[in-house]
C-alpha cells in the first residue's frame, strides 16, 4: 500500500470531499427521475472516477473496486440506459456510504468485506442490459482490454466500455507514463495534483505504477525510474501533448485502435511485464464467488518476485520515516482544514504589519520617544483585533457541511416510515467555527430526526387533516446579534402539550399539581426533562429513551439556546442560538476575594446594584435561601464568596446585611495572614497593597450589594459578587489536570496585567447550589400559593407605619383617601386634634392613642389617613412609605393582640399589625356606638334573627361573627360549606339568613349555594356572598349560582346593612 | 519515556536538581525540568485541592502550582525569598512545583541510587524512584508521576 502519508492523507480528504456533494446530486438524480440531467450525472460519475483513480494509485484495492462499480452503474445512467429510480439510487447511496467508511478506515479498508456491494451493484448492471446484447456479448459488462504499446509492455485490464466511450466522445487516447521521481517528486508536485490538473483538460480512465519496469534495487546501473501510468482521454491532439503533459513525447503513447487487445479472461501470471500493485477488478467479476481464492492468489503475488520490488520501495520508505509511520498507523491522521488562499494572504499581510508595529515599538521604547509609543502601540492594537479576527475566519466553516446531509437523513428516513418529506434548507453559506460545527451535528440530527419520526404524519393522516400530503421540514440558518440561529421546523402535527403532560406524570418526572398551573409552552417544555420520550413506542428510527435533554445538555455545553415553538396540528418550530466561536468570549470582569473571575457574556441578563439603604428591603428570603424580587419575579440569589468557600468560618447566613459585615471581618483577619506568610518575599509587598485595597474595596462593598444576574439553560438566579469591572474579550485557556474536578470553572483566562482569571461556569455553579432551575422554581412558587390560596383568602390591604419601626396595615376599601398636611394647620381642641378640612374638622387619630405605641414624632408635614367610619371621616396620622397590596391574610391573632389590633402577619418579612378600625374608633368615639348598641338590642328583643355563617379563615370567622353578634344577630358557624350545609339541614327552621365565604375547603360557597337554591325547602332563603376580592367573573358566577349579594369581608357597615336589608330590618 | 533514553545512552551519569522541601532534601532528574523560576503571581483557586497552590500565566500557558510541602503530606511550604517554582514537564502539560528553596545540581552514576526506605524525612516512600546518597546527606530521587498524581 502506498505510504506517503501526506499523498494518502490528500486523496482521503479530497475523496470525502467528492462523496459529500456526491449524495445530494444522488438525491437530485433521484427527484429527477427519467429526466436525467446529465451534467449532475457526470458530476457523480468524475467524482467516483477520481476516487477510483486515486485509489488505484494508492493500492487501495477494495475502494477502488467499490469505485469501479459505482462507475458503472453511474456510466449505464449516463447513457440513459438506466433509469435512476429510487431503489437504483439507495444501492449507490449505499455504495458510496460503504465507501465512505472505507475512506475512514482507509489502514483496514483492503480487508474490508464488500462484497454485498459489489453484487447489489452488478444486479444493476447486468439487469440493465438488454437482452440480445447480454447474450450476444456476454462478457460485455466487465470487458476488459488490454493495451499493447510498442515496447511490448502491456498495460491490461482497461475497461473497453471507457475506451469506446472515450472514442465515441472524439476524444483522442494517450497512455502518458510520468516518473515518480523525475517527473513528480522532483518537480514538487504530487500524483494526486496532477491526476487533477490532467482531469481539467481530459478524463482519466485509469492510473498505476507499473512498479515491474523498476527493477529490482540490485540492478541499478539504469537511472530509475517509478513509472506512473495514466491512461488519458483528451479531445486535445497528439502534436499538443507534450507541453500538456510537460514530459518528453518519448513517455507519451498515442493509443490506437490497434494497439487494444481483447484481454485474457485469466487472471495474468506473475510472468506479465506489468505488474499491477493489486488484484484487478476482473478477478472478483469473474468469479465473484471466489473471493477466498482471490485472496490468496493476491497474496501468492506479493510474495512472488515482482513483490520483492514493490516491497522493497516501500521498506525504503519505511525506514526513512524511522519507525514513526508505524505508530501513525494505528492513530486517526490528524485532521485539516482547508483555508481560503485569500485568507492566508491576508493574515501573512498582518504578520507583517506586526513586525512592522514591533519594530516601531522597540525603537520608541528605546528612544523614550513617548508619541511614538504611543502610536506604535495603537497600531499593533489595531492589527492584533484585524489578526484576531482573521485568524477566527480560518476556523469558520460553511454550516452546509453537516446541514447537507440531512437531504439523505431526511429521505432514508421517510422512506422506511412510508412518508413524503420536502426538506428546505436556507442559509448554507453561514459559517460557524469548526469545534461548534462538529459539536452540533449530533444535536441536530437528533431534531430532524425527531421531525421525521414524530413531527410528520403519514400522507394519509395529512389528508386527513386537508394538509398537503408531502410534509415540509425547513432548517435554516442565519446571524443575528452576534450570534448563529438555527430553525429546524416542520408543518407536522407539533407538540401536543397535555399528552405531554400526561407522559411526564405517568414517569413520575412531575406531580399532577405542577401541571394544572402549567402554561401550554411550559407544558411542551417537559420533552427537555431528562427521561422524556414522547414516541409512544420507541422505533429504530428516533429516540431510544435518551431524547431532547440530551439534545439540551450538548448546545447548553456550547454556550447555546434552545427554543420551542409549537402549535398542535400546525407543526413545531425549534430554535438554537448558538455562539460564533467558543476560543475567545466577552466576559464581565467581576471580583470577589481580591481575586478576579470572568463571566461569560453569554449567561450574563443584567447587572443589578442594590443600593445600601435597600438592601434590607430588596433582599428577601425564602426558606433559607436568600432571593430578590426583580420585576416581579423571584429570583435566587448566589453568593459567589459563599459557594467558592473562600470565607470559611463562615456558615450560618442570618441577613443579607449581617453577611456583609462578617466578610468584612473575615478580609481582615485573612488579610493579616497574608501579611505573616508574604513577609520577606518578593510578591509580598505587592499582596500586601492588594489586600489594603481590599480592605478598602469591601468596606464600600458592604454598602452595595453588586449582582449580575445570570442565566444558563433552565437556571436564572443572581451572582452576588464584591465588584462588577469591564466587559473584556477574553481568550479561553484550558485548566491544568489538577483542577478538572473544579467543575466551578469553564477554563481560565490572562488579563490585561498578566495574571491569571478563573472562568466561572454558571450552570455548573447553580447546579453546586442545588439550584431549583426556573420552571421547578416556579412551579414550587405557584405551587405553594395556590396551595395557600385554597385555604386562605386574598385581600387588599394599605400598609404603613407608626413611627419608622412599627409596621401596620388596615383593610383598604375603609380608606377614603389618603392626605398630606401641614403640621402647623392642626388646631387641638381639648385632648384632641384636628385639622380644617374640606369645609368642616377632621378628628385626628394617632396609634398611641388606642394602644401602647410610640407617639408620632413631631414632622412638618404629617400624612394623615382618611377613614369613613359611621358616615363619619376620621384621620388617622402615620408615618409613610403608604402602600397598598394584596396579601393572603394569614393573620395570628393571639400573639400581638392588643386594643384596636385584630393580630399580626408577615409581609414582606415584617411582622404587620393589621389594626381594626371599627375598634379603634370605638374606642375614641364610644359615642358613636351608641344607636348601634340600641338597634341590636331592639333586634335582640324582637325575636332573635339566626345566622348561618360559613367561613374556614378562622380570623375571619371570629371578626365578622363578632360584628354580628354586637349588632345584635345570633350566629352558628360552619368551618366550611359542606359543615354548613349539613348544619342548614339539622336546624333549617331556625335559619334566618346564610352568609358565606366563597373559597372554602370540601365545599365552596358557590356550590352551597346552589344546593340552598335548588332545595325546596331553604331555596326562600338569602344567601350573601363575603369575599376579600370581588372579580366580575366571581361575580357572575355568583350570580348563576344564586348568591343574592356580594359583601367584602372587613367592611363591617355595608355588610350588616345588607344583613338588616335582607331580614327587613328597618335601619334606625 | 525520556527516562528510558537516560538510562539506554547515558546510564553512567545522571543529572538531579536538588532542592528542599519542609527540610528534606529531594532531587528531580534534570531533564524532566522546564525552567525554575519566582514567579510568584499565583491566582488562588477556591475549592481545589488544598495542595494546588493557584494557577500561574506562564508566557500564555496557564500552569497549575502545587505546594510539593502540602502535596508530599509535609507543612505547606512557608513563604520566604528562597522560594521557587520548579516546572517540570508531564504529559504535555507544564506544572509547577512550589519548593521551599533550591540547591545544587548533582551528578550520579545509575549505580548510586539505592531504593527509598519506607519514609525519608517524613515523606512517604511511595513518592521517592530512590535515594541518593552523597558525602554530606541523603537525597530523596522524586517519582514525578506519582507526586503529580491527583
Amino acid at each position: 500500500m502506498f505510504e506517503d502519508d501526506e499523498t494518502l492523507q490528500m486523496y482521503i480528504e479530497e475523496s470525502l470531499e467528492h462523496l459529500g456533494d456526491i449524495e445530494s446530486d444522488l438525491l437530485t438524480i433521484e427527484e429527477a427521475g427519467e429526466n436525467i440531467d446529465l451534467d449532475l450525472v457526470n458530476n457523480v460519475f468524475r467524482a467516483a472516477h477520481s476516487i477510483k483513480g486515486g485509489a488505484g494509485f494508492m493500492g487501495l484495492t477494495t475502494i477502488k473496486e467499490l469505485a469501479h462499480h459505482l462507475e458503472n452503474v453511474l456510466g449505464l445512467i449516463r447513457n440513459q440506459e438506466l433509469i435512476p429510480d429510487s431503489s437504483r439510487i439507495s444501492v449507490l447511496l449505499k455504495g458510496f456510504d460503504e465507501l465512505q467508511t472505507l475512506l475512514n478506515n482507509i489502514q483496514t479498508s483492503n480487508e474490508t468485506d464488500i462484497s454485498n456491494h459489489i453484487q447489489a451493484l452488478e444486479k444493476i448492471t447486468t439487469a440493465s442490459l438488454p437482452k440480445e446484447k447480454l447474450e450476444g456479448k456476454q462478457d460485455m459488462t466487465p470487458r476488459m482490454m488490454d493495451i499493447v504499446l510498442e515496447d511490448g509492455r502491456i498495460f491490461q485490464q482497461v475497461s473497453m466500455n471507457d475506451i469506446e466511450q472515450a472514442v465515441s466522445e472524439g476524444k483522442n487516447l494517450f497512455l502518458v507514463e510520468y516518473d515518480l521521481i523525475n517527473d513528480i517528486h522532483r518537480k514538487g508536485k504530487n500524483p494526486v495534483e496532477v491526476l487533477n490538473s490532467l482531469q481539467k483538460t481530459g478524463t482519466i480512465i485509469d492510473a498505476r505504477v507499473d512498479f515491474d519496469s523498476v527493477g529490482t534495487l540490485d540492478h541499478t546501473l539504469e537511472p530509475v525510474r517509478i513509472p506512473f501510468q495514466v491512461l488519458f482521454a483528451s479531445i486535445i491532439e497528439y502534436d499538443m501533448a507534450e507541453t500538456l503533459f510537460d514530459i518528453s513525447t518519448r513517455f507519451i503513447h498515442a493509443v490506437t485502435d490497434n494497439m487494444v487487445t481483447a484481454s485474457s479472461s485469466t487472471r495474468p501470471d506473475a510472468s506479465h511485464k506489468t505488474m499491477e500493485m493489486q488484484a484487478t477488478q476482473d478477478g472478483t467479476e469473474n468469479r465473484p464467488a471466489a473471493p477466498v481464492q482471490d485472496v490468496l492468489e493476491q497474496k501468492q503475488e506479493r510474495a512472488a518476485p515482482a513483490g520483492a520490488s514493490a516491497g522493497e520501495v516501500q521498506t525504503a520508505k519505511a525506514s526513512a520515516k524511522n519507525g514513526e509511520s508505524e505508530i501513525q498507523l494505528d492513530q486517526k491522521p490528524q485532521s485539516s482544514l482547508r483555508v481560503n488562499v485569500g485568507l492566508l494572504d491576508t493574515l501573512m499581510n498582518l504578520a507583517g504589519e506586526l513586525v512592522l508595529g514591533r519594530n516601531q515599538l522597540l525603537q520608541g521604547i528605546n528612544s523614550a520617544n513617548t508619541k511614538a509609543t504611543e502610536l506604535s502601540s495603537q497600531r499593533i492594537d489595531m492589527i492584533t483585533s484585524e489578526l484576531q479576527e482573521a485568524i477566527m475566519r480560518t476556523r469558520m466553516q460553511p454550516i452546509a457541511n453537516i446541514l447537507n446531509k440531512f437531504s439523505r437523513v431526511v429521505r432514508d428516513m421517510s422512506h422506511q416510515l412510508g412518508k413524503s418529506i420536502d426538506l428546505q434548507i436556507i442559509g448554507k453559506e453561514v459559517e460557524l467555527d469548526k469545534t461548534i460545527l462538529e459539536a452540533i451535528n449530533d444535536p441536530l440530527t437528533h431534531l430532524v430526526r425527531n421531525s421525521v419520526d414524530h413531527g410528520i404524519e403519514t400522507p394519509m393522516e395529512r389528508e386527513q387533516m386537508g394538509k398537503d400530503a408531502t410534509g415540509k421540514i425547513t432548517l435554516k440558518a442565519f446571524h443575528d446579534a452576534g450570534q448563529v440561529n438555527l430553525i429546524i421546523s416542520d408543518d407536522g402535527r407539533g407538540l401536543a402539550p397535555e399528552k405531554i403532560a400526561k407522559a411526564a406524570i405517568a414517569k413520575g418526572l412531575i406531580t399532577e399539581q405542577q401541571v394544572t398551573d402549567m402554561s401550554e409552552k411550559a407544558k411542551m417544555e417537559l420533552i427537555f426533562l431528562p427521561g422524556f420520550s414522547t414516541a409512544s413506542e420507541i422505533t429504530d428510527v428516533s429516540g431510544r429513551g435518551v431524547g431532547m435533554d440530551v439534545v439540551v445538555t450538548n448546545i447548553q455545553s456550547l454556550g447555546g439556546i434552545i427554543e420551542l415553538d409549537s402549535t398542535p396540528g400546525q407543526g413545531t418550530a425549534i430554535q438554537i442560538k448558538l455562539p460564533l466561536t467558543l476560543a475567545i468570549i466577552p466576559s464581565q470582569i467581576t471580583s470577589v476575594g481580591g481575586e478576579r473571575y470572568a463571566l461569560p457574556q453569554v449567561n450574563l441578563n443584567e447587572l443589578l446594584r442594590i443600593p445600601a439603604a435597600q438592601v434590607k428591603e430588596k433582599i428577601e428570603k425564602v426558606g433559607d435561601a436568600a432571593v430578590v424580587r426583580l420585576r416581579g419575579e423571584l429570583l435566587p440569589l448566589l453568593n459567589l464568596a459563599q459557594m467558592l468557600g473562600i470565607e470559611k468560618t463562615f456558615t450560618d447566613p442570618e441577613t443579607l446585611e449581617e453577611q456583609a459585615d462578617r466578610r468584612r471581618n473575615l478580609a481582615d483577619r485573612r488579610s493579616k495572614k497574608h501579611l505573616t506568610n508574604d513577609d520577606g518575599s518578593d510578591a509580598g509587598s505587592v499582596d500586601e497593597q492588594a489586600d489594603r485595597s481590599g480592605k478598602d474595596r469591601r468596606y464600600r462593598a458592604s454598602s452595595a450589594m453588586n449582582i449580575a444576574v445570570v442565566s444558563a439553560g433552565a437556571f436564572k438566579y443572581g451572582l452576588v459578587v464584591d465588584q462588577l469591572h469591564d466587559s473584556e474579550e477574553i481568550v479561553v485557556k484550558p485548566v491544568g489536570r489538577h483542577l478538572k474536578k473544579c467543575t466551578a470553572y469553564a477554563g481560565a483566562t490572562i488579563m490585561g496585567d498578566g495574571k491569571v482569571a478563573l472562568i466561572l461556569d454558571i450552570s455548573n455553579l447553580a447546579q453546586m447550589a442545588e439550584l431549583a432551575t426556573v420552571s421547578e422554581a416556579g412551579q414550587i412558587a405557584r405551587a405553594a400559593e395556590k396551595a395557600a390560596e385554597t385555604q386562605k383568602d386574598k385581600a387588599a390591604l394599605l400598609t404603613f407605619k407608626n413611627t419608622d419601626s412599627g409596621h401596620f396595615a388596615a383593610p383598604l376599601n375603609l380608606v377614603e383617601r389618603i392626605e398630606r398636611i401641614k403640621t402647623a394647620d392642626i388646631e387641638r381642641i381639648g385632648d384632641k386634634k384636628v385639622v380644617q378640612y374640606r369645609g368642616g374638622a377632621l378628628p385626628l387619630y394617632e396609634l398611641s392613642q388606642v394602644a401602647e405605641f410610640d407617639p408620632l414624632p413631631e414632622k412638618e408635614l404629617q400624612e394623615v389617613i382618611v377613614f369613613k367610619v359611621k358616615n363619619r371621616e376620621l384621620g388617622l396620622m402615620v408615618t409613610p412609605p403608604v402602600d397598598t397590596m394584596e396579601v393572603v391574610l394569614d393573620v395570628d391573632e393571639n400573639t400581638l393582640k392588643q386594643p384596636a389590633i385584630n393580630g399580626s402577619m408577615i409581609i414582606n418579612g415584617h411582622t404587620t399589625l393589621l389594626v381594626d378600625i371599627f375598634e379603634m374608633v370605638k374606642i375614641l368615639n364610644p359615642e358613636w356606638f351608641v344607636q348601634e348598641a340600641r338597634t341590636a338590642a331592639d333586634i335582640a328583643q324582637n325575636g332573635e334573627k339566626i345566622l348561618l355563617f360559613a367561613e374556614d379563615s378562622a380570623f375571619f370567622r371570629n371578626q365578622v361573627k363578632k360584628y354580628m353578634e354586637e349588632d345584635g344577630f345570633k350566629v352558628i358557624e360552619a368551618e366550611d360549606g359542606l359543615l354548613a350545609w349539613e348544619l342548614l339541614k339539622e336546624r333549617a327552621d331556625e335559619i334566618d339568613l346564610v352568609v358565606t365565604d366563597l373559597e372554602m375547603p370540601n365545599m365552596d360557597g358557590f356550590e352551597l349555594t346552589r344546593r340552598i337554591k335548588n332545595d325546596p325547602r331553604f331555596s326562600h332563603l338569602n344567601v350573601i356572598a363575603l369575599t376579600s376580592l370581588a372579580s366580575d367573573a366571581h361575580i357572575e358566577k355568583g350570580k348563576s349560582a344564586g348568591i343574592d349579594a356580594y359583601e367584602i369581608k372587613l367592611d363591617r357597615e355595608k355588610l350588616i346593612a345588607v344583613i338588616k336589608k335582607y331580614l327587613h330590618l328597618s335601619q334606625k | 519515556m525520556v527516562d528510558d533514553k537516560i538510562q539506554d545512552t547515558a546510564a553512567q551519569s545522571l543529572e538531579f536538581s536538588t532542592f528542599y522541601v519542609g527540610g528534606a532534601l529531594c532531587g528531580i532528574n534534570i531533564l524532566n525540568i522546564q525552567e525554575i523560576n519566582k514567579n510568584f503571581d499565583i491566582t488562588q483557586v477556591p475549592q481545589a485541592a488544598d495542595y494546588v497552590k493557584g494557577i500561574l500565566n506562564l508566557r500564555g500557558r496557564i500552569v497549575t502550582i502545587i505546594d510539593l510541602g502540602a502535596k508530599l503530606g509535609l507543612e505547606p511550604v512557608t513563604e520566604s525569598k528562597d522560594n521557587r517554582n520548579i516546572i517540570v514537564n508531564a504529559d504535555d502539560e507544564h506544572i509547577g512545583l512550589l519548593v521551599d528553596a533550591i540547591s545544587d545540581v548533582v551528578s550520579a552514576g545509575q549505580d548510586d541510587i539505592e531504593p527509598s526506605p519506607s519514609n525519608i524525612g517524613g515523606i512517604k516512600g511511595k513518592f521517592f524512584q530512590g535515594v541518593l546518597k552523597t558525602e554530606k546527606q541523603l537525597i530523596g530521587i522524586l517519582d514525578i508521576d506519582e507526586v503529580l498524581k491527583e
